[in-house]
């Protein structure tokens, strides 16, 4: 992805890692999309312990442990796409990143695995945190801790590509919240129905490893085919 | 056209039109403007400037005709104008979180600019902000960001400048340091610019233009024009309404 013209050697690499380290920068500086996406998870794991605390000792929560889990990581993730998109669209930054000579699918992976990274650091302090609450761990061993990291860089891969490219469309118009939860949830629902079940698969007492890996590659294929959507719309998306 | 291809008009515009649903924001609008000129454009709110600082930018596509760029077509030759042209806005396009100096060398990267940081100094130095390099922007006065916004757009050399509204919301000091940033780099450059103050824009241009409506009422070359009569036509286009 080299071109050289007006003097200039267009480097689409050199783009993609300052977009990514602007973010993480500024993140770091201002740690506005972490605190407040690990607040709210936080909450949304208090929430569940006061539904679940009448349920009595007799409630088996691993059953229900996946699913939980990934609604806490999916409102929890709206909260940072959003603000992502907003960050550029308020100081009108937007505007100069589409004044620059880039190609727009660079600015939506620079942005994409900005937002991977902060979504991975989020989980990283709230699943375990959901799981010594819940003990929805309580069948796991060492091995099926690596089988969950998978499922977990594989849904959140696809709630940052795709939620990246539906903050750009909805960062334009009035009600940006809302608009972004509306389309949001429904498209990610393949991807849920397969993460969920492939969480449940391997935290149950005894892990159904052919239901895992057969999740894991909807999962994977899910990811795969959105990205290259995004890929391809992204640059109608910042147009329009 | 060819992208390489040299031609002695900053600006070739052609028929051009943007519409936004049934609303017509500029309505067959065609000129041409010399290299190294300086373009001010004049009309009222909603006279449809900023959408054609938009289009002639390639931030927005025109719905119909033709706009060339130093010879390169705003649609067909998007991403080579873009290393071509410079930005100035009311609305400074820099980051408030991080320093001027990481703006800088942020744009300088994304223009793949060869060795940014000496390139950041010297803008720096030459817009009076080197002593506040590493202080955030959200810490800056209107005017020392306006003067980093200058910076900015000239980081990869330009041929042509857009100013939307650049003295908007300055004291007389700060707009006099962007006259004098303004003269220093004029030679070099063609510059477009908004402005609704007829006195500073018509000190500044060799060229003038009204819009209304989305239409041009009066496109003429500085010298030809008579400030009394210009106020006269310009005053008359406010009371038009908008596009």
């Amino acid at each position: 992805m080299a071109a050289k013209t007006q003097g200039l050697h267009i480097s689409g690499m050199r783009q993609f890692k300052a977009i990514l380290k602007k973010d993480i920068v500024m993140e770091l500086r201002t740690k506005e999309m972490l605190t407040s996406m690990g607040l709210y998870a936080l909450l949304v794991l208090l929430i569940y312990y006061v539904a679940l605390s009448q349920a009595g000792s007799s409630f088996d929560v691993t059953n229900i442990a996946g699913g939980l889990l990934w609604l806490a990581i999916v409102f929890t993730s709206l909260l940072g796409l959003n603000r992502s998109l907003v960050h550029e669209k308020d100081q009108g930054c937007l505007d100069a990143l589409l004044l620059a000579p880039v190609d727009r699918p660079v600015i939506f992976f620079g942005k994409a695995i900005g937002n991977l990274v902060f979504l991975l650091i989020v989980e990283v302090f709230v699943v375990p945190l959901f799981m010594l609450i819940f003990q929805a761990g309580k069948y796991a061993n060492l091995s099926a801790v690596g089988w969950l990291a998978l499922v977990l860089v594989a849904g959140s891969v696809g709630i940052a590509g795709v939620g990246t490219l539906l903050a750009t469309m909805s960062v334009n118009t009035t009600g940006k919240d809302f608009v972004l939860a509306v389309l949001f949830i429904p498209i990610m629902f393949p991807l849920l129905l397969a993460v969920v079940a492939a969480t449940w698969a391997i935290l149950k007492a005894s892990p159904d490893m052919a239901v895992y890996w057969k999740m894991l590659a909807v999962a994977g294929g899910y990811d795969a085919i959105m990205l290259l959507a995004a890929y391809a719309l992204y640059e109608f998306v910042l147009g329009a | 056209m060819s992208g390489t291809q040299q031609t002695e008009l900053a600006l070739e515009v052609r028929e051009l039109s943007r519409t936004f649903g049934a609303r017509k924001a500029l309505d067959k609008v065609s000129f041409e403007l010399p290299r190294g000129a300086f373009l001010s454009i004049f009309g009222p709110n909603g006279a449809g400037k900023t959408t054609m600082l938009k289009v002639l930018s390639t931030l927005t596509p025109p719905s119909k005709g033709t706009a060339l760029v130093t010879g390169l077509d705003v649609v067909k030759d998007a991403v080579e104008l873009r290393e071509r042209i410079g930005f100035i806005s009311h609305n400074p396009l820099l980051y408030p979180d991080l320093t001027a100096e990481e703006n800088l060398e942020f744009f300088a990267d994304l223009y793949c600019i060869d060795d940014p940081k000496a390139r950041v100094k010297e803008l720096l130095t030459a817009v009076e902000l080197n002593h506040r390099r590493l202080d955030a922007v959200r810490t800056f006065s209107r005017g020392m960001i306006q003067r980093l916004s200058i910076a900015r757009s000239l980081l990869h050399k330009p041929d042509v400048i857009f100013l939307d509204e650049p003295y908007s919301g300055l004291d007389p000091h700060a707009m006099d340091i962007l006259d004098s940033l303004i003269e220093q780099v004029r030679a070099e450059h063609t510059f477009v610019m908004i402005s609704h103050d007829l006195q500073k824009g018509l000190e500044l241009c060799s060229h003038a233009l009204i819009l209304a409506k989305g239409k041009i009422v009066l496109f003429d070359e500085r010298e030809a024009i008579d400030p009394d009569a210009f106020a006269a036509t310009y005053r008359a286009t406010v009371g038009m309404g908008v596009s």
